[in-house]
């Protein structure tokens, strides 16, 4: 029972020979990259120590001096990380080039604060509030992401350019219109942006004395969800094939019987709508409003997430644990005099890193090889 | 005196053993043929001697020097040039461009078009290599496009020339001037590898013969001191018949019936002009032609890729007004694709990912969206066994296999959907004897369970080998139907090239 049990939840072991290859690009990528940021602190005549000693230190990654509120911080803005990157990863494993998280966010964002201080729902248990606000969350972040996958299928129009444009429609038709008009708070009450979301729907808190809250662990149910989907599934399987097969056409899953425009559009939904959760969590968690001018940004740091996690919902996880880490010691960096948006230079050339993975894994697989040279040689008369 | 020689060259890919410790020498001057099945690795070796792969051990040297090529440049600069499979020719430049592209003669900065034709005039009529230097590429035949490769090689210099399966694109008659061809290259001593699995061809044209076989050296012969029938023996390892077994055809009932099927081409031009035909259960229909006579948008049409103009397609008796794939697939069709990599499966898909694909929505293989793992392994490793898939490993990505195998996985997978209809397209392109043999034993097999199968080929011996009735396709229309024992391959030819007509009355 208990292995038929592990077998249905993780699935079978699949022996990949090199497999640790994969695990060690995004690890190399990281290290040289905070090697290159060193080389640039010295440059400017800072000790690159004390400064890593103070992102780190303050990052929430290692324990340390107030560790429990940097931790917390760092888990607060991994989820919404996670909610990007998966968006992005859903996508590109489909094949599709898909940018449209930013604008997804946003949307999921109003959503999320529409429901959560309208009347009627205002007043419900927490826990049917929330889930109320997450299912329209859903739908409609699944909605503004499936418009780009519908244009793509019925008009051929490419989703680079319908994200792109989606995402600054987003911004205009919530900045521009629904906060500064219909949903503008009553003056009176003397707040810019949209009210206040009710108690009723803020996310719970689960570590006390600091703002986390349950949003890090409906990411943790949401990633192995996504993996479960992406790897377990029938649907999985067809997306997967979709996307290997992207060169082609998609010629082999569709001979095979595949529904391409069928599954475009479903992934595409399932990208915004996966994306609009990280907008939730902003505003039902941190900001409690819509404000006037939104920060943003998330969806184009999910690229970065996705990048950097190789577009495994387990890779994605961990890096973004570590760009949240990033984010939260960005603060500290500037006691050593450091601007204190370098932690973006080191994201930035981390995904350079990245883009170089190529060369990356040639060298560890050249390593890998030398080393095994003589097992080459043993194992001689394998079969083609 | 040695050109070039090998020695120990060992390839090792994921998965694969390509060339495992292969020795060769090969003296100036000398038609070298390197013969093996798909996968038996003769591209590897080549690839590594032109500097495309590099070898994980081994020692290769030139002209009795030793030497490290690691690029094709290398190769190029060793004397040594190739003639792929697919040309490298841009097709809108003129035969001259295409040859000095890349080392143009100048006049200071501007480029010298009339030396430079000059050049490939003489360069052409000293190898006997005959082409129009001011014609364009895209207008010229597939055989003096090699032409116009052989000479862009011999420009820089090549001593020795590899040719990679060069007469898999020639018809008859180019094959033999390309043979004229490397006669004279050998008269005026340069030496030539050639590739190939035709076995009739490497008699005709080699000196000596090296036969490999799953990455392994079997051998070296003479031309004189052998035959046809040792070398396909040490090709596929054992004696191979390829007489196909004729089995009585036991007509049952009309699986695929199309009628008046009209179908636009990929460039939206009518492709296929109202053809009309029917299929029966236990009968093979092959159908012959040229490419480009229509077979494209036919297979197009009956798989659901494209919509057709007008026209109805019939399976098992219900017309089928939604043609998508998926419904095609459902009331009782399967397909062998004539481009295995690019239609037939997956490539960084694993073995068991790829042999479900079409069936995997279908109970054992999932349930409710789930797939089951286990049940998945079991069907895979059965078939792996029942088709003699290889290597037996499931976890195999289907790129790491040969080309043989990824058909073999294919006919798997396929065979194994429950079926009223197959559409076999093309489905020995590119195969080696032993796999040839594996399809036309399956194809003959589906006929005695009854399965009705069309078969689309453009090789005629395949054609009357194993069809029952022959339609001939040409210019988008069938213009002819025989049977095999009523016709040769001579009056099919004329029929396939349009020049001669039958008329034919559908019941």
């Amino acid at each position: 029972m208990k292995n038929v049990l592990k077998r249905i939840i993780f699935g079978p072991k699949e022996k990949e020979k090199y497999w640790w290859i994969n695990v060690l690009v995004p690890i190399i990528a990281i290290l040289l990259a905070l090697v290159v940021g060193a080389i640039f602190i010295k440059l400017t005549g800072r000790s690159p120590i004390v400064a890593y000693k103070l992102l780190f230190g303050t990052s929430g990654l290692l324990p340390g001096p107030y560790w429990k509120d940097h931790f917390a911080e760092m888990l607060l803005s991994t989820s919404m990380f996670v909610a990007t990157g998966l968006s992005f990863a859903i996508a590109a494993k489909a094949g599709l080039f898909f940018i449209g998280a930013e604008g997804d966010f946003l949307v999921g964002g109003i959503t999320a604060t529409y429901f959560g201080y309208a009347k009627p729902f205002a007043n419900m248990p927490t826990f049917i509030h929330l889930t109320i606000i997450f299912i329209f969350v859903i739908i409609m972040g699944g909605i503004w992401g499936a418009i780009a996958g519908y244009l793509k299928v019925k008009k051929g129009i490419h989703e680079v350019i319908s994200t792109i444009m989606l995402n600054w429609i987003a911004v205009y038709l919530i900045e521009d219109w629904l906060v500064i008009g219909p949903m503008k708070a009553n003056v009176k009450t003397g707040i810019s942006g949209t009210p206040y979301v009710s108690n009723t729907a803020r996310l719970p808190i689960i570590l006390h004395g600091t703002r986390l809250n349950i949003s890090i662990i409906i990411m943790i149910i949401v990633t192995y969800l996504i993996w479960f989907l992406l790897y377990r599934t029938t649907f999985g399987y067809e997306i997967r094939a979709m996307g290997y097969t992207l060169i082609y056409g998609m010629e082999a899953p569709k001979a095979g019987g595949v529904d391409i425009d069928k599954r475009m559009i479903q992934v595409t939904f399932l990208a915004g709508a996966v994306a609009a959760l990280g907008g939730a969590f902003i505003v039902l968690g941190i900001l409690f409003q819509y404000p006037p001018v939104f920060g943003g940004g998330y969806g184009f740091d999910g690229i970065t997430v996705a990048l950097i996690g190789q577009n495994e919902p387990l890779g994605i996880f961990l890096a973004s644990m570590f760009i949240g880490g990033l984010r939260t010691g960005a603060a500290a960096v500037q006691l050593a005099h450091i601007p204190k948006t370098f932690p973006s230079i080191i994201e930035g050339i981390t995904v350079a890193f990245i883009a170089l993975q190529e060369l990356i894994r040639y060298w560890l697989m050249k390593a890998a090889t030398a080393k095994k040279k003589s097992y080459v040689k043993i194992q001689g008369g394998a079969d083609e | 005196m040695k050109a070039l020689e090998v020695k120990n060259i060992v390839k090792q890919f994921p998965n694969v053993l390509a060339n495992d410790h292969i020795s060769l020498s090969i003296e100036k001057g000398e038609i070298f043929a390197v013969v093996g099945e798909n996968g038996a690795g003769k591209s590897t070796l080549m690839k590594i001697i032109y500097g495309l792969y590099t070898p994980t051990s081994g020692e290769i040297y030139v002209f009795g020097k030793k030497v490290k090529i690691e690029t094709p440049e290398d190769a190029i600069r060793l004397k040594i040039g190739m003639v792929h499979q697919e040309f490298m020719l841009i097709p809108r430049f003129t035969v001259t461009e295409n040859i000095v592209l890349g080392d143009e003669p100048h006049r200071g900065m501007i480029f010298d078009y009339k030396r430079a034709v000059k050049e490939v005039r003489e360069l052409s009529e000293r190898f006997g290599l005959k082409v129009d230097p001011t014609d364009k590429v895209a207008n010229i035949p597939v055989g003096i496009q090699q032409r116009v490769e052989i000479l862009k090689i011999l420009r820089r210099g090549a001593e020795i020339l590899i040719f990679d399966e060069p007469t898999a694109v020639l018809t008859p008659e180019e094959t033999e001037d390309l043979f004229k061809a490397l006669r004279r290259l050998k008269a005026e001593g340069k030496t030539i590898i050639f590739i190939s699995h035709k076995l009739k061809e490497v008699m005709t044209i080699a000196d000596r013969i090296a036969v490999l076989r799953r990455g392994k050296l079997q051998g070296v012969v003479e031309k004189e001191k052998t035959n046809e029938v040792e070398l396909a023996r040490m090709m596929v390892g054992r004696n191979v018949v390829l007489e196909i077994p004729h089995v009585e055809a036991k007509i049952g009932k009309t699986v695929l019936s199309v009628r008046d099927l009209t179908v636009k081409n990929k460039r939206g031009i009518i492709g296929l002009k109202g053809v009309s035909f029917d299929v029966h259960s236990g009968e093979i229909v092959g159908i012959a032609g040229v490419e480009g006579n229509g077979q494209a948008e036919l297979v197009n049409a009956l798989i659901g890729f494209t919509r057709p103009v007008k026209g109805k397609i019939e399976l098992d008796g219900k017309e089928i007004k939604l043609l998508t794939p998926y419904n095609l697939r459902t009331k009782g069709m399967v397909y062998i694709p004539e481009d295995r990599k690019r239609r037939g499966i997956v490539l960084p898909f694993r073995v068991r990912e790829n042999i479900i694909m079409g069936q995997h929505t279908l109970y054992p293989f999932s349930k409710n969206g789930i797939l089951n793992d286990s049940e998945i392994n079991k069907f895979a490793t059965k078939k792996l066994e029942e088709f003699d898939i290889r290597p037996r490993n499931i976890h195999v990505r289907g790129g790491n296999l040969s080309g043989g195998n990824q058909q073999k996985l294919i006919l798997a997978r396929e065979m194994s959907i429950e079926h009223k209809f197959l559409l076999a397209s093309q489905p020995t392109r590119g195969l080696d004897i032993g796999a040839m043999e594996f399809v036309y034993k399956k194809l003959v097999e589906e006929k005695k369970k009854g399965i009705g199968v069309l078969l689309i080929s453009l090789e005629l011996s395949e054609i009357m080998g194993l069809s029952d009735r022959i339609l001939v396709l040409y210019n988008g229309e069938i213009v002819g139907e025989t049977t095999p024992d009523k016709t040769n391959e001579e009056e099919l030819g004329l029929m396939m090239l349009g020049l001669k007509r039958q008329e034919r009355v559908l019941q």
